[in-house]
């Protein structure tokens, strides 16, 4: 499929269920982004694990010149504390607007459960049609003989346990945005 | 804890309850139609149908393998540092679980929603052995703070409204809750429960898919409990139905298809989480979490090798047969299932909570296939409900008294025919000549009086064939009428009115004399000996090879006569070969009304239109039982009406044959629906198929003394001027 296509549905398919959905260029724009998310709903700290460590070091010093907190890892330290984490997914599954992510990380996983914002960065390429164009590259994950956790994500965290009315953010990130990053290639 | 009634009386003290909370009814009442109305929405883009048959066939094929499928499983998983293990019944598996915990020096344990574990009443057994257990899922939280189980598979808690949510929360939190703000009761359990889960020392869950040729576990949630669940604490056990086991990856992505998409109208869930073997946990020792899998038996296997209840392993606890179910949405959960709900749940009770729970609720299904229909895995589930219950029968060695009387009274058609005959003398003091009898005695007009009930006619059809039906010289088809009981002795006139449309198109109708009840009233009594003795006699009563069908216009006996006499053969301890080749000619050549009026009489369109507005009620056997849909609405529209769609027209009308003399209590709040949205249609006259419905709808609608009229379309069509 076309790939403006794919972007097309994937970015539809995600704001449906809630996703906040951008178009950037590079990873810089990302750290800004989540720096600029944070002062704007007056929040204090940030964690980006998974990130190359020259990416980690320039979030550093973007939170110290805001007057954020970088939270170093292990992040179940700071569990009750963090606020924001940007991490990259894996792959897009556009028919859905959902995330596959690796996170075998335990520092990946509380940074996507237990942070208020999840931001995650996809690179365009990445961006698949439906499960079943991520099937194999699962499957390859799961057929190893070690251990895995991977996840789909598709929006916030919600529940209609009351009364069978939505309501989003439950134990779960409050706000899930999803950076599509355009200059890379795969 | 859970109390199920186990004898009638006490069922109907709870279901007299559950009719008079008014939020509960409310709110079921108002999911039934929500979830039906969006369904067409979230199956926009997907063959459910086809997707539904792949993975009832894929299911199928694993089921008697699922030992193997076990052991498949084992072995990966254990390669990825998993440990499995296997429980036979409920209380191994509690006892495996609260042995892990003291291994591990476990005091605080959490949990996410397993229906698993709710089957075994885990939390009860690891409480009593000094654990603080937690639920993390909303909905299995506020019932956990209620001391209840859940009243649905996916909406534990669906029986409460905000405001018991917040008194709930207040005397838990001791804060004070804004009941009023939905948005805000889910955040008291974000704050409240989130310590819970860095206190945990156990996490324990269930899963959807155990997937064999990886040791995967897949699962399906929405709040994200789940995923803290199996990660802060250092030690993970899976709770897992064998029925859980799948092959491979794909045929967990099928299932994944249509399970969110059938249990909440999503596409796909927030979140679905692989899991596999033990991972990174940074306050484990080792930083490894330990991971226990348990696959629980409790009756699965043997299930497995049962040639008809095999096919409940297929299900993936999506919750929709509860959703559609017209008696789950007036009584709710608590009083339509023991631990499982809905219709999957008469079922799966006795099997894993044995007979005394499930004797009075497997009854209480009124076989209007709605839970059928929407079932992502085929199961057929009215028909295993009544598999269900002949078993409770068998086990429990005694026949009901309904059952005797069938049984002594159906199989003698002589008999039967003549206490019908009989039943015209008894009721003149009750019918004052009158074809409805308004009121009933006083003792049953408090359960029974919701509606007016029909007579008995004087002189049923058949005795009036002889001099009504003559013979055609060359008739352009022969026919045979089914006549079925109602038509034969409460509304004779339907037959008239079919013959005079029939001499109209040269058509020659006979009435085979022998015929007899159709059994369905037997079956739905799981009086199956009965219900075959009347098969047989059926078949033999008609020369079929005679005819080009044979037509029925009781929506209930074409459905029983096409679907049933096959499974009524093929599941008989003692097969009867000599009649398979007759049963295969005779049910191929049965036909409904509304099918013969349009497809093959070709009722032509009416040259002037009438000016009345018409609504239709779907008998339940016509639309789901038969997949007869479009043809009752145009030949309404053929004879020269306007058509004016209700609401809910192919909800049930709540007759279902004696379940509205068993459950009059439901079947009137069925009915009063019903009606409620046919007189808001603004229609002068409401148009059925099927004479039960007939007979309901006149009935209720007399009561309210209404001016809408019902008819059956075979009164409408022969009306239809010239």
């Amino acid at each position: 499929m076309e790939k403006n296509n794919l972007i097309q549905i994937m970015t539809e398919k995600a704001v449906a269920v809630g996703t906040i959905v951008h178009e950037i260029f590079s990873v810089s724009d990302a750290l800004q982004y989540a720096v600029d998310l944070n002062k704007e709903k007056n929040l204090k700290t940030l964690a980006c694990p998974g990130l190359d460590s020259e990416d980690q070091d320039r979030l550093r010093d973007l939170c110290k010149s805001s007057g954020m907190d970088f939270l170093e890892e292990p992040l179940r330290n700071h569990a009750s504390s963090l606020d924001t984490s940007l991490t990259w997914v894996d792959y897009g599954i556009a028919d859905t607007g959902t995330l596959m992510l690796a996170s075998d990380s335990e520092e990946i996983r509380i940074a996507t459960m237990l942070a208020q914002i999840h931001i995650a960065m996809l690179p365009v390429s990445k961006i698949m049609f439906n499960t079943g164009s991520i099937e194999a590259a699962l499957n390859d994950i799961l057929k190893k003989d070690s251990a895995s956790y991977t996840a789909f994500i598709t929006g916030p965290s919600r529940t209609a346990d009351i009364e069978r009315v939505l309501a989003i953010g439950v134990h779960g990130p409050v706000e899930l945005h999803l950076l599509l990053i355009k200059d890379m290639q795969p | 804890m859970i109390k199920t009634a186990q004898d009638m009386k006490s069922y109907k003290k709870k279901i007299r309850q559950a009719l008079g909370d008014s939020f509960l009814r409310s709110a079921l009442d108002e999911f039934n139609t929500a979830y039906r109305e969006n369904r067409p929405n979230v199956y926009k883009d997907i063959d459910f149908n086809g997707i539904r048959d792949a993975i009832a066939e894929n299911k199928d094929s694993l089921i008697p393998f699922l030992e193997v499928l076990f052991e498949e499983f084992k072995l990966n998983a254990e390669k990825a540092g998993a440990i499995v293990h296997r429980a036979k019944d409920a209380q191994e598996a509690n006892e495996i679980i609260a042995r892990i915990a003291k291994e591990n020096n476990v005091k605080k344990i959490i949990k996410s929603k397993s229906m698993t574990a709710e089957e075994t009443f885990l939390n009860d057994h690891l409480e009593k052995q000094g654990f603080l257990v937690t639920e993390t899922d909303l909905g299995e939280w506020i019932i956990q703070l209620k001391h209840e189980g859940p009243s649905h598979m996916v909406l534990p808690a669906i029986h409460l409204s905000r405001y018991q949510v917040g008194e709930l929360f207040e005397k838990q939190t001791d804060l004070k809750v804004d009941a009023q703000n939905i948005d805000k009761l889910v955040k008291v359990a974000r704050y409240e429960l989130r310590p819970s889960f860095f206190e945990a020392d156990m996490g324990v869950t269930g899963a959807n898919f155990a997937i064999a040729d990886s040791g995967t576990l897949g699962m399906v949630t929405n709040e994200g409990n789940m995923r803290l669940t199996t990660t802060l604490p250092r030690v993970h056990v899976a709770l897992v139905g064998f029925d859980k086991l799948v092959s491979d990856l794909g045929s967990a992505l099928r299932i994944l298809k249509l399970l969110p998409r059938n249990a909440t109208g999503q596409a796909i869930t927030s979140y679905v989480t692989w899991i596999k073997g033990a991972n990174q946990c940074l306050n484990a020792s080792f930083e490894k979490k330990q991971m226990h899998v348990i696959f629980l038996d409790n009756g699965r296997l043997s299930l497995s090798k049962d040639p008809v209840f095999c096919t409940s392993l297929r299900c993936i606890r999506c919750g929709a047969c509860a959703n559609v179910c017209p008696i789950y949405s007036k009584v709710g959960g608590h009083k339509y299932g023991h631990v499982y709900i809905g219709a999957i749940g008469l079922i799966l009770t006795l099997f894993f909570h044995g007979k005394e729970n499930d004797r009075a609720i497997v009854r209480n299904c009124i076989n209007c296939q709605a839970c059928k229909e929407v079932c992502p895995v085929s199961i057929d589930l009215p028909h295993l409900i009544k598999k269900t219950y002949a078993r409770v029968i068998k086990e429990e060695g005694k026949t009901p008294v309904k059952n005797f009387f069938l049984a002594k009274v159906m199989k003698n058609r002589k008999l039967f025919h003549f206490i019908l005959r009989s039943a015209y003398l008894a009721q003149q003091p009750l019918s004052k000549g009158r074809p409805l009898i308004r009121h009933l005695p006083t003792f049953l007009e408090k359960d029974h009086g919701f509606r007016s009930l029909p007579t008995i006619t004087k002189i049923p059809l058949r005795d009036l064939w002889q001099t009504l039906s003559p013979k055609l010289e060359n008739p352009s088809l022969r026919i045979a009428l089914f006549a079925g009981c109602a038509m034969d002795f409460i509304y004779p006139n339907h037959g008239k009115d079919l013959l005079k449309l029939l001499k109209k198109a040269n058509i020659q109708v006979d009435f085979p004399l022998d015929q007899t009840c159709c059994g369905l009233p037997a079956m739905m009594a799981a009086e199956e000996k009965t219900a075959r003795a009347l098969a047989v006699q059926n078949i033999q009563a008609f020369s079929t090879e005679q005819y080009d069908y044979i037509l029925t216009l009781c929506a209930s006996c074409a459905s029983h006569l096409t679907h049933n006499y096959e499974k009524i053969f093929r599941e008989a301890k003692e097969p009867a070969p000599d009649l398979n080749p007759d049963l295969k000619l005779f049910t191929d050549k049965i036909i409904d009304f509304s099918s013969f009026m349009d497809k093959v009489y070709k009722f032509p369109q009416a040259s002037q239109n009438i000016n009345k507005q018409v609504t239709y009620h779907a008998p339940c056997h016509l639309c789901r039982g038969l997949q007869v849909t479009d043809e009752p609405r145009a030949l309404i529209q053929k004879a020269g009406y306007t058509y004016v769609p209700s609401k809910d027209e192919d909800v049930c009308c709540g007759f279902g044959g004696s379940y509205s003399v068993d459950f009059p209590e439901i079947s009137s709040e069925i009915l009063k629906k019903k009606l409620d949205n046919v007189e808001a249609s603004g229609a002068d006259i409401l148009v059925t198929d099927c004479p039960g419905c007939v007979m309901q709808l006149k009935g209720g609608l007399d009561k309210r003394q209404s001016p809408v009229k019902v008819l059956h379309l075979v009164e409408l069509l022969a009306k239809k001027k010239e």
